[in-house]
């Protein structure tokens, strides 16, 4: 089933983008070329085919759990977009 | 022969007996850099002064006695997706501004810790998206053999910086081909590591399951030398498996008697380009020179569905891992004065590019619950047939020759209207990231038709198994020749 404009604009406000009338014409048909590759999976018996996980069999090695500083806090702050004093400020979140 | 022109090998060894100072290189790096920029296009950032100090401390070392470490004072390139400490990173994009992040990552930690020195950021399609990289916000780079062609992508800027000669090596990241397919068009050595082998701790994600990071060489023991030094277990990434496996770049063979080499039978029934087809001849013949025996391998799962796998499960991560761009944390904000949907909004729409838009977009439209099992879920199964017909098909090869590419390198600008066109190009790089396995990038010499481009070819071989290719490799490239560096306009 193709996707029309509205469809299109609701996916990308999902994916927290806003698209000029032009994007978004592009964004339809660039969307739907790419649902029409991706169905043809459908030719496929994917029955009892476990979802691929990861290429190597043995398991990945993890850390120990335990909390640790991070080294460079004061520059990690510097670096941030917004906000001042020991920690990151957003903007209102309530009522959104 | 000036201080750039030198291999990785013979720079270190240089500095090391005080033949030349690291400086001496640094400098003479830079003032090819500066000659060909203006033409080639191929850095974000140059970083004279990090550089220069590095390349002063090495000559520092050295005077006192101490062994700085097998890439002394060799200068090196960065794709601009790797974080440098202090250094501004872009991944390609607006977004970030001129964040300059405060830790280094893993592979440029083991650099310096190796004597390597900081020459530049290099361009790269935006957060690595892209085959030609025109798809930097930076503007596009061109290729040094012919400026009128792209150096491919998304690793474009590195793989032009070692074939311009700017420096002996630089680093690349692939996610669907975006070290191999470079390489070859620029004519240089670029490996695709086994996932695992080197650490992204560090790496500005695009596809997690499949990101790679990997080295641009002019010749195979350069490539050995670096891997040498990269492929080594990161506690800060999960996902390196890699235990004391780089022991197996200490030392080349050139030994192919009894290797068998396969051809994809699928693959036959795709057009290549005169010059690339002539490239498989030579190379089989070269191969069977040498003692292997070719045989043949089928991938009907890889030949008709690889595309489309690759591109929901690369653009379903994409879309994860690119939510984290929202004006808060680093980067290029906003007022957020009408709240928070807004800002993120406003920061996203004016900070992304057309084509990390597009795969956003697809990125959430698969993963959405009404679609999630009918196409991302459906891909990942897609997935494990690919891994499993790869495991079959080496239980009768030791690795496969194919190509990178189905043509050679296209004018900047002559993208395809569609580009699902352009992405089933990408049909011989990226099934080999789908199944986690190393591919090695190898220049074959140039097509003489008009064109003079480099032509490479790729081997493919199981997990782990990067120590052989780079074996096979340095018997193709006795063969074959090694790379040069190209004129880049000048």
């Amino acid at each position: 089933m193709k996707l029309d404009s509205d469809a299109v604009r609701a996916i990308a406000l999902e994916g927290r983008l806003s698209l000029t009338d032009a994007e978004l014409a592009g964004a339809v048909r660039y969307i739907n070329n790419f649902l029409e590759m991706v169905d043809r999976f459908k030719e496929l018996d994917l029955t009892n085919v476990e979802p691929f996980a990861f290429a190597e069999s043995v398991e990945c090695p993890l850390r120990e759990d335990v909390v640790g500083v991070f080294p460079n806090g004061k520059e990690i702050l510097a670096a941030r977009s917004t906000g001042t004093g020991p920690a990151f400020t957003v903007p209102r979140i309530m009522g959104e | 022969m000036r201080l750039h022109e030198l291999n990785v090998r013979e720079i270190a060894a240089g500095v090391r007996a005080r033949k030349f100072s690291a400086v001496e290189v640094f400098d003479d790096c830079l003032d090819r850099s500066v000659a060909c920029e203006g033409k080639v296009a191929a850095l974000i950032t140059t970083t004279v002064d990090v550089g220069r100090s590095q390349a002063r401390r090495i000559d520092e070392r050295l005077s006192k006695g101490e062994d700085p470490g097998p890439l002394a004072g060799v200068p090196v390139v960065l794709k601009d997706n790797m974080c440098t400490r202090g250094v501004r990173t872009t991944a390609g994009s607006r977004i970030l501004g001129d964040w300059a992040p405060p830790y280094d990552a893993t592979v440029w930690r083991l650099l310096q810790e190796a004597g390597a020195v900081l020459l530049g950021k290099a361009n790269m399609d935006e957060f690595a998206m892209g085959n030609t990289t025109s798809t930097s916000a930076f503007g596009p780079t061109a290729n040094p053999w012919d400026l009128t062609r792209v150096p491919g992508g998304s690793s474009g800027g590195s793989a032009a910086v070692v074939s311009a000669g700017y420096v002996p090596f630089s680093l690349g990241s692939d996610t669907g081909g975006s070290i191999r397919q470079p390489a070859s068009y620029c004519g240089i050595c670029g490996l695709k590591p086994t996932y695992g082998m080197v650490s992204r701790y560090g790496l500005i994600a695009y596809g997690s399951s499949l990101d790679q990071i990997g080295p641009f060489t002019r010749n195979v023991e350069d490539m050995a030398l670096v891997m040498g030094i990269l492929a080594r277990q990161d506690p800060r990434d999960s996902t390196s498996t890699c235990g004391t496996r780089g022991e197996c770049f200490s030392k080349l063979s050139d030994g192919m008697k009894g290797k068998r080499v396969a051809l994809v039978r699928d693959f036959k029934e795709f057009t290549l380009d005169q010059g690339i087809a002539e490239a498989m001849k030579k190379t089989i013949a070269a191969l069977e020179s040498a003692g292997a025996e070719m045989v043949e391998v089928s991938l009907p799962t890889v030949g008709r569905y690889a595309v489309a796998c690759y591109y929901a499960i690369a653009a379903s991560e994409a879309h994860t891992n690119l939510a984290r761009f929202d004006g808060v944390r680093y980067g290029y904000t906003v007022d957020s004065s009408t709240g928070l949907k807004d800002m993120f909004q406003e920061v996203r729409s004016f900070g992304f590019g057309g084509e990390v838009k597009s795969r956003i977009i697809a990125g959430t439209c698969l993963t959405e619950p009404v679609r999630s099992e009918q196409y991302y879920v459906a891909a990942t199964r897609v997935r494990t047939l690919i891994a499993r017909e790869f495991s079959e098909a080496f239980q009768n090869a030791d690795c496969i020759l194919q190509p990178v590419t189905p043509s050679l390198a296209p004018k900047i600008g002559e993208a395809d209207e569609d580009a699902m066109k352009g992405y089933e190009s990408d049909l011989y790089t990226l099934p080999v990231n789908m199944a986690g396995l190393p591919g090695y990038s190898f220049f074959t010499g140039h097509y003489d038709a008009g064109l003079g481009l480099p032509v490479g070819l790729q081997l493919v071989g199981p997990r782990w198994s990067d120590g052989e290719l780079l074996n096979m490799g340095f018997a193709l490239e006795k063969a074959l020749g090694a790379p040069v560096i190209a004129k880049a306009g000048l």
